[in-house]
C-alpha cells in the first residue's frame, strides 16, 4: 500500500511542472501585455511603458521569468496580483470557499438523483423509465451550461418568481460576518432567522446547472455497472437464497456497482472546476472560476497562473484521493493486477 | 415515505423563503469588482463607481451635467492671469468613521496636500503603497501643469501653475483627485499596514464604506453629517453582477433597483415592462474618420468634404450601433456645455459628393487607405464593420479605399505618427470639459500634437483653444468653443462620425436618479417609492 501511495504521489510532480509551464507560456501567447491592457486613448508615453514593463520584470527573457517564478512558487510565494495589488494565495482562499460550496451542492445533486436513478434504470431494464432516463442524461450530458442556467433563471427566478435569480444570499435582509466563508455555515452561525434557508434557496439552481453534467454521466455509468453487476453469480444466489428484492439490489448489487461510479465521481471534480466558470458567470458567484477568467481578460499573469495552479492542486488531489479509496476497497488495483 | 415528507417539507421551505424587516436600502447592480478603493491608483469605471459614494473632491460635477461646482472648495479665486488658483476650504466637514478608526479632527488642508502629494512627490510614503501608478494624475498632464501646491492656512490652499488653464478646475472635479483623510493614512502607515487605505476607504462623501466582498457586494451606509444632498436612504448595496443578461434577471425580480450597462438587445422589451423604466444620454466620447490634410489631395477642403457626404451614417447607426448611437455633429457630444446646436449635420449626398470631387480636379479611380480600429470601443462598437461599409460608400462616388489595420497600440501609435491616409480613431472624454476635446486637434508652435490624427493647424482655432484656458468665465468661454465648431466644420479636417448613447435601466419606484453625462453612477439624492 505504501509503495503504491509514494508511486502514485511521485506522478503527481511532472504534472505540476507540465502545468505550471503551459500556463506560463499560454497566457504569454495572447497578445497585449498587462501594461498595454491598461492604456486607453491616451495612449502612454514608451518610457513609462518601459518603466512599468521593467517593474513587473516583463523586460527579462521568457524563460528567466518562468525560472524566477517557478523558484518563488516553490517557496510558497504566488505573487501578488497586478489589478488588485493583493496577494494571490489570499484572494484565492478568499474565493475557493464559494467554489467549493457551489461544487459540493452539485455534486450532492448529481449523487443523490443519479445513483437511484440509474440503478432503477438498471433494475427496471427495457422500461419507459429506463428509456427517458438514458434520453434525459444525454441531454443533461450535452446540456450548454449557460443556456441551461439562463433558462432556469428566466423561468424559475422570473417567471414563476420561486428561487432568487443570482448571488448567495438576500443582501438586502441579511448581512453577517463570514468567518468559514461557507455561505450556509456561516448563515447557520450568524443565527439570523431564516439566513440558511435563503442561503440554500440561493444555491438550489446553480448547483442543478452545475449538477447536470455530472448528473448525467453518474446515472449512465450506475446504470451500466448495475447491469452488469446484476447478472453476476453471486446476485443470482442472494436471490436464490431468497433474501427480498430491496436487499439484493440495495445491498449485494448496489454496493458492488457502485465501485467505477467512485471514480467517475473523481473524475468529475476537473470538468466541475470547468463549469463552474460558467456557472459562477451567470450566477454572479464569487468563486474562483469567475476570477480566473477575468485575469486572463486583464493579463493578470501572477493571479491566472497561481489560480490555475491552485485549483490543479485541488483537481490532482481529488484525483488522487479517489484513486486511494479506489484502492483501499478494491484490492486487485493496489496490487497492481 | 416519511423521508420523502419531511423532504418535501424541507424543499417547500427552501423554495417559500424567509423575510425580515429592513431599513431602506438601495441596491445597485454593478458590472465588476473595483481593483480597490482609491481612485488616483485606478483607471476603471468600475472602481472610480465604487469609490464615488465614499468621497469628495475640491470641486465637483453637478450631477447629471458636466458642469463644475464647488465640493469641499467652498469657493476659488483665480488670480495672475491664471496662473494662481486659491482654494477656500469649507469647515466643518466630518470623515467618516470605520470599525478601528475614528477621525479626531475635521477635514482641512492638510488633507489636500496628502492628497496631491501621494500622487505627485515620489518620496511621500505613500507613492510606493498599492503599486504606485498614478495613469490619470499623469494622463491629465497633471505634473506638467502643477507648479505648487501649499497651504497658507487650515482652510487655505494655492494652488501656482506653470501655464494658465482653468480647465484644471473640472481635472479636480475628476475621480482620481478624490480627497482622503491624512490622519487615516498616518494612522494605518504606524499600524504597519498602509495597503489598508486602499481597501477600506475613509472619506466625507455621501455614503461611508462598511464591507467588500469581492465578487460579490460592496456595503455603504448614509452619512448622516453629508454637508451636500443628503443620502435619502439607509443603505447603499453594490451587488456585484457581470453577466448583463443575469442583471437584467435581477432587475426584473426586483433583487436589485438600478442596473449598470443594460445589453442594447433588452432595451425593447425593457421600455415595454411597467415595473421598469429606461433613461439614455449621450457617451462622452466620439468616433471620427480623419482625413490626413498633409497628404494630397486630402490637402483640398473640397475633397474632404465630399469624402465625408459619401458616407452613410444612418446606415451604419442602424447595422453597427443598433441603435446605441447617434451621428455626430461637433466634437464634442450634445451634453456638454457649449456644444453648438446650430452646427448643421453632414449630409449624406454621393452625388454632390461626386460634383465636388470633379470641381476639385480629382481625377477618380482616387485610391486612398482606410484604416479600421482593431478593437471595439464604447464609440466604435465594430471597426471592420464601419470600415467596409465606408469602402462600399466611397467605391460608389469612385474612390477606392484599401483598407488597413493593425495591432491596437500599433495602430495608435502609426496614426499618431501620421502614417494613414485616413483613419478612424475616436477619443473618450475625462473631466466634461470642452478642451479635453478640442485640444485633439490642436498645434503647438504651428506643429499638430500627437492626437492630432489630421494633422491640421488652423491659426484661429489654436488661438482660441488657448484663450479659453485662460477666461474664467464660463458663458465668455462657451463662446469661444462655439466658434470652433464653426471652424471645424467648415475646415472638415474628419467626419465626425457618431457619439455612443449610454442607456440605463432601474426600477420604476426609483426616484431622483440622474445619468451622469460624463458615464459614472451616483447614488446621493436617489430614493425608492
Amino acid at each position: 500500500m505504501l509503495i503504491y501511495f509514494v508511486r502514485r504521489v511521485a506522478l503527481t510532480v511532472p504534472t505540476f511542472l507540465a502545468l505550471m509551464f503551459l500556463t506560463f507560456v499560454a497566457i504569454r501567447l495572447v497578445p497585449g501585455d498587462p501594461v498595454e491592457v491598461r492604456v486607453g486613448e491616451h495612449g502612454m508615453s514608451p518610457e513609462r511603458l518601459a518603466f512599468f514593463r521593467h517593474e513587473l520584470g516583463l523586460d527579462q527573457p521568457v524563460w528567466k521569468q518562468f525560472f524566477d517564478y517557478v523558484w518563488k512558487l516553490m517557496h510558497g510565494d504566488f505573487g501578488v496580483s497586478l489589478a488588485t495589488q493583493q496577494k494571490v494565495l489570499s484572494e484565492f482562499f478568499t474565493l475557493f470557499p464559494a467554489t467549493l460550496e457551489l461544487a459540493f451542492f452539485a455534486m450532492l445533486f448529481a449523487v443523490a438523483v443519479g445513483v437511484p436513478a440509474g440503478a432503477i434504470a438498471a433494475v427496471k431494464r427495457g422500461s419507459l423509465f429506463d428509456q427517458a432516463l438514458m434520453t434525459v442524461s444525454l441531454f443533461g450530458y450535452s446540456m450548454p451550461i449557460f443556456w441551461w442556467g439562463l433558462l432556469l433563471i428566466m423561468f424559475v427566478s422570473v417567471r414563476l418568481g420561486l428561487l432568487p435569480v443570482s448571488g448567495r444570499i438576500d443582501l438586502i435582509n441579511y448581512y453577517f460576518d463570514q468567518p468559514t466563508g461557507f455561505m450556509t455555515v456561516d448563515a447557520l452561525m450568524s443565527g439570523q432567522p431564516g439566513a440558511f434557508i435563503d442561503a440554500l434557496r440561493h444555491l438550489v439552481l446553480p448547483a442543478i446547472v452545475l449538477g447536470t453534467v455530472p448528473l448525467g454521466v453518474i446515472a449512465r455509468m450506475t446504470r451500466s455497472s448495475m447491469l452488469e453487476v446484476l447478472s453476476e453469480d453471486y446476485v443470482r444466489t442472494a436471490r436464490a437464497k431468497g433474501l427480498p428484492p430491496s436487499r439484493v439490489i440495495g445491498v449485494h448489487a448496489l454496493r458492488n456497482a457502485l465501485l467505477p461510479v467512485v471514480t467517475v465521481i473523481g473524475l468529475s471534480v476537473s470538468g466541475l472546476m470547468a463549469g463552474a466558470v460558467l456557472t459562477e458567470t451567470i450566477f454572479s458567484w464569487p468563486g474562483v472560476g469567475k476570477w480566473l477568467i477575468e485575469s486572463i481578460g486583464r493579463r493578470d499573469y501572477p493571479a491566472l497562473q497561481g489560480g490555475v495552479m491552485l485549483v490543479s492542486a485541488v483537481v490532482i488531489s481529488v484525483n488522487l484521493l479517489v484513486d486511494l479509496i479506489y484502492g483501499a476497497i478494491d484490492p486487485r488495483i493496489r496490487h497492481g493486477r | 415515505m416519511k423521508t420523502i415528507t419531511l423532504a418535501g417539507l424541507g424543499l417547500a421551505a427552501v423554495l417559500a423563503g424567509a423575510g425580515a424587516a429592513s431599513a431602506k436600502t438601495l441596491v445597485y447592480c454593478s458590472e465588476g469588482s473595483p481593483e480597490n478603493f482609491t481612485p488616483s491608483i485606478n483607471t476603471t469605471g468600475t472602481s472610480f463607481d465604487a469609490a464615488r459614494p465614499v468621497y469628495n473632491r475640491l470641486t465637483e460635477f453637478k450631477r447629471g451635467t458636466t458642469e463644475v461646482v464647488p465640493g469641499l472648495a467652498e469657493s476659488w479665486d483665480i488670480t495672475d492671469g491664471g496662473k494662481t488658483i486659491t482654494f477656500h476650504l469649507r469647515k466643518g466637514v466630518k470623515f467618516h468613521s470605520l470599525k478601528d478608526f475614528k477621525p479626531t479632527r475635521d477635514f482641512n488642508a492638510d488633507d489636500v496636500l496628502w492628497s496631491f502629494n501621494r500622487q505627485w512627490k515620489p518620496d511621500h510614503p505613500y507613492y510606493k503603497v498599492s503599486g504606485g501608478k498614478y495613469d490619470y494624475f499623469s494622463d491629465m498632464d497633471m505634473p506638467a501643469l502643477l507648479d505648487s501646491v501649499e497651504k497658507t492656512d487650515d482652510y487655505t490652499v494655492v494652488m501656482k501653475l506653470k501655464t494658465p488653464n482653468v480647465a484644471i478646475l473640472a481635472n479636480l472635479a475628476m475621480d482620481f483627485m478624490a480627497i482622503g483623510s491624512a490622519e487615516y493614512a498616518d494612522f494605518l502607515l504606524k499600524k504597519g499596514m498602509p495597503e489598508q487605505f486602499d481597501q477600506a476607504p475613509v472619506g466625507t462623501g455621501p455614503f461611508s464604506f462598511v464591507a467588500y466582498q469581492k465578487d460579490s457586494v460592496i456595503r455603504y451606509k448614509a452619512n448622516r453629517d453629508y454637508y451636500g444632498e443628503k443620502p435619502l436612504v439607509d443603505d447603499l448595496v453594490f451587488a456585484i453582477t457581470p453577466d448583463a443578461t443575469a442583471r437584467y434577471a435581477k432587475l426584473k425580480a426586483g433583487e436589485c433597483h438600478v442596473n449598470a450597462y443594460p445589453r442594447p438587445a433588452d432595451l425593447a422589451e425593457m421600455e415595454k415592462d411597467p415595473a421598469l423604466k429606461v433613461i439614455h444620454a449621450s457617451g462622452l466620447n466620439v468616433l471620427f474618420w480623419a482625413f490626413d490634410v498633409a497628404k494630397p489631395p486630402l490637402d483640398k477642403k473640397e475633397v474632404r468634404q465630399a469624402l465625408a457626404m459619401s458616407i452613410d451614417r444612418d446606415a451604419i447607426m442602424k447595422d453597427v450601433f443598433l441603435g446605441a448611437g447617434e451621428k455626430a455633429t461637433t466634437l464634442i457630444p450634445p451634453t456638454m456645455w457649449s456644444f453648438d446646436d446650430k452646427i448643421p449635420d453632414v449630409p449624406y449626398d454621393p452625388e454632390k459628393a461626386k460634383a465636388l470631387l470633379a470641381a476639385a480636379g480629382v481625377q477618380t479611380p482616387l485610391e486612398i487607405d482606410l484604416w479600421y480600429q482593431p478593437v471595439s470601443r464604447p464609440y466604435n462598437p465594430n471597426g471592420k464593420r464601419i470600415g467596409e461599409m465606408m469602402q462600399a460608400d466611397l467605391a460608389k462616388i469612385g474612390v477606392n479605399a484599401k483598407l488597413v489595420t493593425y495591432e491596437w497600440g500599433e495602430y495608435r501609435k502609426r496614426a499618431q505618427g501620421g502614417e494613414d491616409m485616413t483613419a478612424q480613431l475616436g477619443w473618450t472624454g475625462d473631466n466634461g470639459d470642452p478642451d479635453n476635446f478640442f485640444f485633439l486637434d490642436s498645434c503647438v508652435n504651428g506643429k499638430p500634437i500627437n492626437n492630432n490624427i489630421p494633422k491640421w493647424c488652423n491659426a484661429e482655432f489654436n488661438d482660441l483653444l488657448v484663450k479659453a484656458r485662460v477666461v474664467s468665465d464660463q458663458a465668455e468661454r462657451a463662446k469661444l468653443y462655439q466658434r470652433m465648431q464653426e471652424i471645424e466644420h467648415d475646415e472638415q479636417p474628419e467626419l465626425l462620425v457618431a457619439h455612443s448613447i449610454v442607456y440605463e435601466s432601474m426600477r420604476s419606484n426609483v426616484t431622483g436618479y440622474k445619468q451622469s453625462p460624463l458615464g459614472t453612477h451616483a447614488f446621493e439624492g436617489v430614493d425608492l417609492q
